[in-house]
């Protein structure tokens, strides 16, 4: 087993790609959807039947920050065939919009099923060192900032409090008929993360956006870890 | 922590302090501590300030090293320019610590400034100086009579401590709080935090048995790990009123995560609040109206109260203010009601919870004890009582107002529960704030022990922070 932090300092990157924070953080106990990389459209297919159907591909690309607006996501891919027609077709896409960015390879994901989007954040605060952040995903972060913060380590009673303490907690209560979110299981990723932060005091920033929640798990389609400027 | 705690303890708690380079006319800082109970010197060079010291009687010398035995203080009141030779002399000394008034340094952002603040860092930490400051007013200790202003009191007693990294709210926070009849033990303007930061102030005051109550005025944390260890370590020992302001800025380094983006300093510190469970204020005035509370009402976490104001219009903002802040003003039982019939005036008055009882209570002090025997035996009432009270006329006929006060004492102690008082400057009951009668009124609340706040919103907010903390403590 490669070790993500050793090879993004080899390289010289604080960035670690998606495949290496959800490698990183699946080995920490924390539920992350399967990823692997795959160079060309045959290891593509290997990994799909590795991981299971459906999955998603994402374009790898050092070059480019916001892979959807390039075409280079495809969801919800049933077969083999599906992930050969769409690894051509997003290579495709991508040379089209973004002549300039080298890509790597592709990443294929397993597919998570639908359910509440959360946030589940890290960061260093300049005072106080690594904080966790919560909040709702979507529009309720990125509109209503309807976030809350707590210092690293958390303790069971804060990761209880965080989850209640944001305006739009009556969501994961369940509306309108709607089954809740898997509360416990917020709660524990929330104590996991922070245990994974407190122990890796290298890792500056985490986003775990989305993490998606059903009534019977929560489960990360999204990580991004940076590390921190070695001294 | 960053100083010997034995050391610390003796700049606190000082039996002797050298006051280095005051000036007349007025001598502030030997007179701070004209009450001060142990050996005050002075050392000054100025041939003309000389004279006006020894005409206080105050021993003068030359020079730190010709003071007579042991010294616990120096106050350091000197120009920043000569200031790193007194700290060299006073370590020299074995002084136990330095406070200084001296400013001028890092906080000038000028070269020069920030060096003298370099050269004396290096002296005190050598020498294991516990140095207070510098730029700050320094230390006030009640029972000993160290005084950063006249105007504080010395004598026994006392519960309360304030630490601040304003020297004006400290002495702000400490002369409000004494006015609102509440006795400040100890406080410190801590300043520039060069040797002994907030943590290290937190962490004596948390071990300090005189103190029940810590109040708080941070900017900012050098040590904000350690601080937010301590206050965690608190948490349902002593409350802690932490008052934060200004706005600590994040720095300018580059920013990749989503998470980084949306975390601003008032967000982390929203939640090391509910982490450790401290108290937050956001004003002078707040952290007065929480620490009155906390002083002298019962701990409670409950939030059903009585409302008693004494008119119809009253009533109403009384009931807006409370529930605004939290609190249910529930309906009474009907055994209660049907007991409240019985005697109550329902012509201009009303019963219902709120009460509008001006009519009733004051018919005499029979009806206001049947009325508490009612809401003492009433289920649906657990958080106490919120009452106006007149002031009005208290200085000509003190006896309804006192034997009022005697029964809510009596209301507190038989139920446990709080009880609030209020006496809303301008309500027509009341005297305005700043009659004679409304002075000797507001001084008889006090002494029976009572918060008294000039309007409900302050009341109302004061309760609800306590009850709020109290309640925080259960989760």
């Amino acid at each position: 087993m490669t070790n993500p932090i050793a090879e993004a300092r080899a390289d010289g990157r604080t960035l670690l790609t998606e495949v290496e924070s959800k490698q990183l953080l699946h080995d920490a106990g924390i539920p992350v959807t399967q990823a692997r990389f795959a160079a060309g459209a045959d290891e593509a297919v290997a990994a799909a039947e590795e991981i299971g159907f459906p999955v998603v591909l994402k374009i790898v690309s050092g070059d480019i920050a916001h892979k959807s607006d390039v075409g280079g996501v495809a969801l919800d891919l049933a077969d083999a065939d599906a992930v050969r027609s769409a690894h051509a077709a997003m290579l495709e896409a991508v040379k089209a919009t973004a002549p300039d960015g080298t890509v790597d390879g592709v990443s294929v994901q397993q597919m998570a099923q639908p359910g509440t989007e959360i946030i589940v954040g890290v960061t260093t605060d300049p005072q106080f060192g690594p904080v966790m952040m919560f909040g709702l995903g979507g529009i309720f972060v990125e509109v209503m900032k309807d976030v809350a913060f707590r210092i690293i380590p958390l303790e069971q009673r804060d990761a209880k409090q965080i989850v209640r303490e944001i305006r739009g907690y009556p969501v994961l209560e369940g509306v309108r008929g709607q089954a809740g979110a898997d509360l416990d299981a917020i709660e524990r990723l929330l104590i996991q993360v922070s245990d994974f932060a407190w122990e890796h005091r290298e890792v500056a920033e985490l986003d775990l956006n989305p993490v998606i929640v059903r009534p019977d798990g929560a489960l990360a389609v999204d990580a991004r870890v940076v590390l921190a400027a070695e001294a | 922590m960053s100083v010997d705690r034995a050391r610390l303890d003796r700049v606190l708690n000082p039996r002797s302090i050298v006051v280095v380079g005051d000036k007349g006319p007025g001598y502030t800082w030997l007179s701070n501590q004209s009450e001060f109970t142990g050996d005050l010197y002075s050392v000054q060079v100025d041939e003309k300030e000389i004279k006006g010291i020894e005409e206080k009687g105050i021993p003068n010398f030359a020079s730190l090293d010709k003071v007579p035995g042991e010294i616990d203080l120096v106050i350091c009141a000197v120009p920043r320019s000569v200031s790193p030779f007194i700290i060299e002399a006073a370590a020299q000394k074995g002084a136990a610590g330095v406070h200084m008034f001296t400013s001028g340094f890092a906080e000038t952002d000028e070269p020069e400034g920030i060096a003298l603040q370099e050269r004396i860092k290096e002296i005190a930490t050598e020498s294991g100086l516990a140095l207070v400051g510098p730029n700050c007013m320094g230390i006030y200790n009640r029972r000993l009579g160290v005084k950063f202003t006249g105007a504080a009191v010395q004598g026994d007693g006392g519960s309360v401590s304030v630490m601040a990294q304003s020297g004006t709210h400290t002495i702000g926070l400490t002369l409000g709080l004494q006015a609102a009849g509440i006795e400040v033990t100890r406080s410190i303007s801590m300043g520039n935090v060069l040797v002994i930061n907030e943590a290290d102030y937190l962490e004596y005051l948390i071990d300090d048995d005189d103190t029940k109550v810590i109040v708080m005025y941070v900017e900012g944390a050098k040590d904000g790990r350690r601080l937010f260890e301590l206050l965690r370590s608190v948490r349902g020992k002593k409350p802690v009123v932490l008052w934060r302001g200004g706005r600590a800025r994040a720095g300018g380094r580059a920013i990749h995560s989503h998470t980084a983006s949306l975390a601003s300093s008032g967000d982390v510190w929203a939640g090391l609040y509910r982490q450790t469970g401290i108290i937050p204020a956001g004003s002078a005035d707040e952290v007065v109206d929480t620490v009155a509370a906390l002083v002298n009402m019962t701990p409670s976490s409950k939030r059903n109260l009585a409302l008693i104001a004494m008119t119809g219009g009253q009533s109403v903002a009384i009931s807006d203010q409370f529930e605004r802040a939290g609190f249910e003003v529930p309906r009474l039982s009907q055994q209660s009601y049907d007991r409240l019939a019985e005697f109550f005036n329902v012509i201009g008055g009303s019963y219902q919870n709120p009460f509008d009882a001006a009519g009733t209570v004051r018919g005499g002090e029979e009806n206001f004890k049947k009325l508490l025997d009612i809401l003492e035996d009433e289920p649906a009432i657990d958080g106490g009582i919120a009452i106006e009270l007149s002031t009005q006329g208290y200085d000509k006929n003190p006896k309804w107002l006192d034997a009022t006060l005697e029964q809510l004492a009596s209301y507190r102690e038989r139920t446990g529960q709080p009880v609030i008082t209020l006496s809303p400057t301008g309500g027509v009951m009341s005297a305005s704030g700043a009659s004679e009668a409304a002075v000797k009124a507001g001084e008889a609340i006090a002494a029976r022990g009572f918060a008294l706040y000039p309007s409900f919103a302050r009341g109302a907010d004061a309760l609800g922070r306590v009850v709020d903390y109290y309640a925080a403590l259960e989760e």
